[in-house]
């Protein structure tokens, strides 16, 4: 089974642009009487499975078993992923009740005016923030969110450069008791302050575009790993880096694997198991491909382990690194190949497992509340983080039992993400392997590490981010473990930055007490 | 004797002002009063629609000329008032084609410049506006702050050497020898600025001439000098959302209807209106029918708003008017025209002149007519400048980058700011450093609320209308408490407990009638930290007995507090009258620890009263503040039963 083992998605992506998406088409063409398409409206990517192309006469009220119908029939526990179950985005024969103002709002602009209805000015949010907690200057979510939408105006407004100082950990959203739509608020605001106020010539834009992007840096270092990993720290280059860039001397980056995943799975000829019921298409994120592919390597085993077919589809940046910059454009080039490469995998009955928290994280909540691709609610609903969906769909704790635990016992401090937090994921590792025998799991409390991405990695905030990240550090020197475990690879950057031990994934421990 | 003034303008709505002003400015002694803030009256319970004068296109094209003709004197006078948002009809495509058409005829007959756009065209715009809308005619209508207008005359006029005279009702107009020679007023709360807690005192104001700007009020006044004025006060119902779902003035384009304009209004949406006759321009009755009303059939235009927050609702009068003997069933069909009234011609009763009818886009046009017309009567030459000379605040725009930079505030804060202090907002900003935010809903500062304070005294509504301070989504929740305590400084307790508390009750008063889903969540949670935070359900500080402040935090009887138990459980039902079951819910697992520090004397506190509120307090010790949480939900009666607790 070699299916989706291409190296990159460069070439599927760069085809995909050449034909011009389907916009002869015209599916992406507003009906008449509909606003013409703003940025969330863009004629989409996508093309379904059988390579067919889709009917897409506006008039045709859309049939949601249409498009792929036969296709799908034979693939049990998937809609194809080409109509989503509220009648999906392109539909335009948009029915007045269903009205969503987010579709309709030219020019690219998402008016999140209405979002602020839902705050009560409790303040959670700003009891919350890892950043105001330490930042006297930031004004808080409270005040990045619903208090300036709610004083904008139409062509009288612009964004407060406080919102720079957000890291975009999100824990505002998880602390808001009404569902105020915080980080999509953030989110936008700062996209909205980047595209118009910012220097784009200023050190600190093009500072923030290459952290943004770090998966094309990523991409270039891992043809020459050694080379890249051994320049990127050596002290005078990271002097240069502090006083050109901004970017602290303090940090280490991290090591460039001398193989990336995509090369392994391409080496070890792709998926081992072949099951059609159980399929799953793997979403590894820049990190365990470039980085850390030992995670990528132990997800393939423990999902193989279980009887699953792994699929590695095409695939970008998921776009973490990209929102929390307010690079929003760049992200959105990401996500149309993400989404369209994870749509057809849903398309052959795969759901969609991520092992990084952010890149779950993005692709469950941010892609569907900022872009409007085709199919993006189907990517959301059917993304998993890798822990997450065994739990849900194994018997994780039968297995491990059967496998009888560690010979040598080991014990972690683990850090659970802000992001996993977020998706109620928290609790999951220690849960997971906390009646494993040789296994000492100990969770290092709520706190944010103080990373947060990209924020830790400018130097400007570096402060603030080992501030944030202290009571962290603390809790992990407390607890008896000396290896740290997280979700999160920026995390895990943070964790072996502040207290200097190394860092695993719970798919690590995960492959090793199942022995798979 | 008090001394003779030339005029006496009374009532402080837009037509006052603009009187007082134009009168001052014309060199001429003159004097506001106004029985409550300004715009008390009707001028504060408008929609804040600047007219183009396309509504009255069609039946009343004097009235739609005059509007076009002030809504460019607004403009340019009073810009930091006056927000161009412009204004589109739109039709749906039940709504007559015929009317469309003669609706567009009437504004090129006026002179109002529009423009007709398709529907497609119209969303692109108000991307909010219903699918359905087939096309629109856009005008120049535009939103003004009626507040910041009035407050902004009258500062205008004060700067000329009047005094503006709020919190003091006329009592009686003074006649003698068959002319009009004066009023009485009471101070309600003493003269100059409003403090709170002195005895009123009664003043006659005699003047060479009494202006009667009372609007729907005129009546009234006209009584007193035993003229007859026909007002017919109709009342009209307008619901605020919390955003803007519009950023344009949103008319439908048909002859007439209840709830047919959305205007985006600051922060906000208002809603309007209803047109119904009434009898008493004070006391009507103000129903939740109409606020759906209006929802609902403003929904046909912008969907949205059927989901959306409202914060609250409130109603205004107008003055119509309309010369004796036309007899008009319909309100709707009153002209919208203005009256000038001199009772010297009319009723023999020279000294004094009524102005009725007419609208706040006009208010100026009106002013000058009446102040010709007073100036004519005292044989004063001068002429008006008013339609020229811009108010304070609108001389030249605001900086903005400046008061972001020299200030430090955030964009945000700076946009709205400037926008409310217009050229005054170096002045006052510049006051405060460090200038922290007191209301957060509507970004208003420390500096703008001290600047309103001095202006406006210890009234905490006026400094609200001045500043816009708790009129965001909290409705003061958050910082009616902040704003007061600006108080602090100047004004000594009692008054800043009553200037809270009177803001606090103003908020709450206007969201009765539209309070579900958000807003009722914010209600709800405004009154539990107000209940559990300040004992705003019970403040021990309203009751009769001295509070022993010393006494809480364990104060000096907390030591003995302890000892005796026995009897603990009997003494707090006791104490609290026949609660007792209620209260062995509420208080849980505390009950013992209630027990304990009631002690046996908790029989007595049964039997005695307020009296010994501060043994209470003093046996409660540092549990006091708990108590007063659990007891939140209670009635404010059982806390003054409870005493210091």
């Amino acid at each position: 089974m070699t299916r989706h083992t291409d190296d990159d998605a460069e070439g599927a992506g760069r085809t995909n642009e050449a034909s011009g998406g389907c916009g002869d088409c015209g599916c992406g063409e507003p009906s008449p009487g509909v606003p013409e398409a703003g940025r969330d409206e863009q004629p989409s990517v996508f093309v379904p499975d059988e390579g067919e192309i889709p009917e897409t006469d506006a008039a045709d009220a859309p049939d949601p078993t249409r498009a792929d119908g036969a296709g799908a029939a034979d693939r049990a526990a998937t809609d194809g992923g080409v109509e989503s179950a509220s009648g999906g985005t392109d539909s335009t024969e948009l029915d007045p009740d269903a009205y969503d103002p987010v579709d309709v709002f030219p020019g690219g602009d998402l008016d999140l005016r209405e979002g602020a209805d839902s705050c009560y000015k409790c303040t959670s949010c700003d009891t919350s923030c890892p950043v105001a907690e330490v930042d006297d200057e930031f004004p808080g979510p409270k005040f990045q969110g619903p208090e300036q939408w709610r004083l904008k105006r139409k062509d009288d407004h612009d964004i407060d450069e406080s919102i720079t100082s957000c890291s975009n950990c999100m824990r505002c959203d998880d602390a808001c008791p009404s569902s105020v739509p915080l980080s999509q608020m953030h989110n936008e605001a700062r996209g909205q302050f980047v595209e118009r106020q910012m220097e784009k010539l200023s050190v600190e834009y093009v500072r923030n575009r290459i952290l943004a992007n770090y998966r094309t840096s990523a991409s270039l270092a891992s043809k020459f790993p050694r080379t890249a990993s051994f320049a990127m720290n050596f002290g005078p280059a990271r002097w240069a880096m502090e006083k050109v860039m901004g970017i602290p001397k303090e940090r280490d980056f991290p090591e460039f694997a001398t193989e990336t995943f995509r090369e392994w799975w391409k080496a070890r000829g792709g998926a081992q198991v072949e099951n059609p019921d159980k399929r799953v298409a793997y979403f590894h994120g820049c990190y365990s491909n470039y980085n850390t592919p030992e995670v990528g390597k132990a997800m393939v085993r423990v999902y193989e382990h279980f009887g699953y077919e792994v699929m590695v589809p095409p695939q970008k940046c998921s776009g973490t690194p990209m929102f929390a910059n307010g690079m929003l454009d760049d992200a959105r080039r990401h996500a149309e190949t993400n989404v369209e490469n994870l749509v057809e995998a849903i398309g052959d009955g795969a759901d969609v497992i991520a092992s990084c928290t952010s890149c779950s994280m993005s692709l469950r909540q941010e892609y569907p509340e900022l872009f409007d691709l085709h199919g993006i609610e189907d990517v959301a609903e059917h993304t998993f983080e890798a822990l997450e969906y065994l739990r849900i769909h194994e018997d994780l704790e039968g297995e491990l039992d059967a496998a009888g635990g560690l010979d040598d016992e080991r014990a972690f401090a683990y850090h659970a993400p802000c992001h996993a937090r977020n998706q109620g994921l928290s609790r999951q590792a220690v849960e997971t392997f906390r009646d494993v025998d040789g296994v000492k799991m100990e969770d290092v409390g709520d706190s944010c590490s103080g990373i947060s991405g990209t924020y830790g990695w400018k130097e400007e905030k570096y402060e603030k981010s080992m501030e944030i990240g202290a009571e962290m550090f603390e809790h992990m020197e407390d607890a008896e473990g000396e290896v740290g475990m997280t979700e999160c690879p920026t995390c895990a950057m943070q964790m072996e930055h502040g207290t200097g031990y190394e860092i695993e994934h719970p798919l690590q421990l995960l492959e090793d007490t199942l022995g798979a | 004797m008090d001394r003779q003034v030339d005029v006496v303008v009374v009532g402080g709505g837009s037509t006052g002002c603009g009187v007082v002003r134009d009168l001052a400015r014309r060199g001429l002694d003159a004097v506001l009063v106004e029985k409550g803030n300004l715009t008390h009256g009707t001028t504060g319970r408008m929609h804040g629609l600047l007219h183009s004068g396309g509504r009255y296109a069609v039946s009343d094209q004097k009235s739609a000329r005059e509007c076009i003709e002030e809504n460019r004197v607004l403009r340019d006078i009073a810009a930091h008032c006056v927000e161009e948002t412009g204004g589109l009809f739109v039709k749906r495509p039940e709504d007559s084609e015929e009317y469309f058409q003669e609706k567009l005829e009437g504004c090129k007959a006026c002179d109002i410049p529009v423009e007709v756009i398709d529907g497609e065209e119209a969303r692109r715009r108000e991307p909010y506006l219903a699918r359905d809308v087939e096309k629109a005619i856009a005008l120049p209508d535009g939103a003004v702050d009626p507040f910041r207008l009035c407050v902004s005359n009258a500062a205008d006029a004060r700067e000329h050497g009047a005094r503006i005279e709020t919190h003091a009702p006329v009592t009686d107009v003074l006649v003698e020898d068959g002319e009009v020679v004066g009023v009485e007023i009471e101070h309600e709360t003493g003269p100059g600025k409003r403090v709170h807690r002195e005895p009123g005192t009664t003043e006659e104001i005699r003047a060479r001439h009494v202006v009667n700007a009372t609007g729907a009020w005129a009546g009234n006044v006209g009584e007193m000098a035993g003229v007859d004025v026909e007002v017919r006060p109709s009342k009209g119902v307008m619901t605020v959302m919390n955003t803007r779902q519009v950023d344009t003035v949103i008319n439908r384009c048909r002859p007439k209807g209840d709830a047919d304009i959305i205007v985006p209004h600051e922060t906000a949406c208002i809603l309007g209106t209803t047109d119904e006759e009434v009898d008493d321009p004070e006391d009507y009755p103000e129903e939740e029918w109409e606020v759906d009303l209006m929802i609902e059939t403003l929904s046909e235009l912008v969907p949205a708003l059927e989901d959306a927050r409202t914060l609250r609702s409130f109603w205004g009068v107008r003055p119509l008017y309309e010369p004796p003997g036309t007899g008009t069933e319909d309100p709707t069909d009153i002209t919208r025209d203005y009256f000038l009234l001199d009772h010297g011609d009319r009723d023999d009763l020279p000294g004094m002149t009524t102005i009725v009818g007419g609208k706040l886009t006009t208010y100026r046009m009106m002013a000058e007519s009446i102040s010709d017309h007073v100036c004519d009567a005292l044989g004063h030459e001068a002429t008006c400048d008013t339609a020229e000379a811009p108010l304070p605040g609108s001389e030249n725009p605001a900086r903005m980058e400046a008061l972001m930079d020299e200030f430090g505030l955030r964009s945000p804060v700076a946009r709205r700011s400037g926008q409310r202090l217009g050229s005054r907002a170096d002045d006052v900003l510049g006051e405060y450093d460090p200038n922290p935010i007191v209301c957060n809903c509507e970004s208003v500062t420390r500096a703008e609320v001290q600047d309103a304070i001095g202006e406006a005294g210890s009234d905490l509504n006026a400094v609200r209308l001045r500043t816009r301070a708790s009129m965001g989504n909290c409705q003061g929740g958050f910082c009616t408490h902040r704003i007061a305590s600006e108080l602090a400084e100047e004004y000594p307790e009692p008054v800043v407990r009553d200037a809270e508390d009177e803001l606090y009750q103003e908020r709450w008063k206007g969201q009765r009638h539209a309070l579900w889903g958000e807003q009722l969540s914010q209600a709800m949670l405004n009154h539990l930290l107000h209940a559990t935070t300040m004992n705003r359900d019970g403040d021990p500080a309203n009751l009769d007995g001295e509070v022993d402040f010393g006494a809480f935090d364990a104060g000096a009887d907390a030591g003995d507090a302890g000892v005796d138990g026995s009897g603990g459980e009997t003494g707090t039902a006791a104490a609290d009258g026949g609660r007792a079951s209620d209260d062995a819910a509420t208080d849980g697992g505390r009950a013992d620890g209630d027990a304990a520090t009631d002690g046996g004397r908790a029989d007595d506190d049964a039997a005695t009263d307020g009296g010994r509120a501060d043994d209470d307090a003093a046996t409660d010790g540092g549990r006091a503040d708990d108590d007063a949480a659990t007891d939140g939900g209670r009635a404010s009666d059982d806390a003054a039963t409870d005493g210091g607790r």
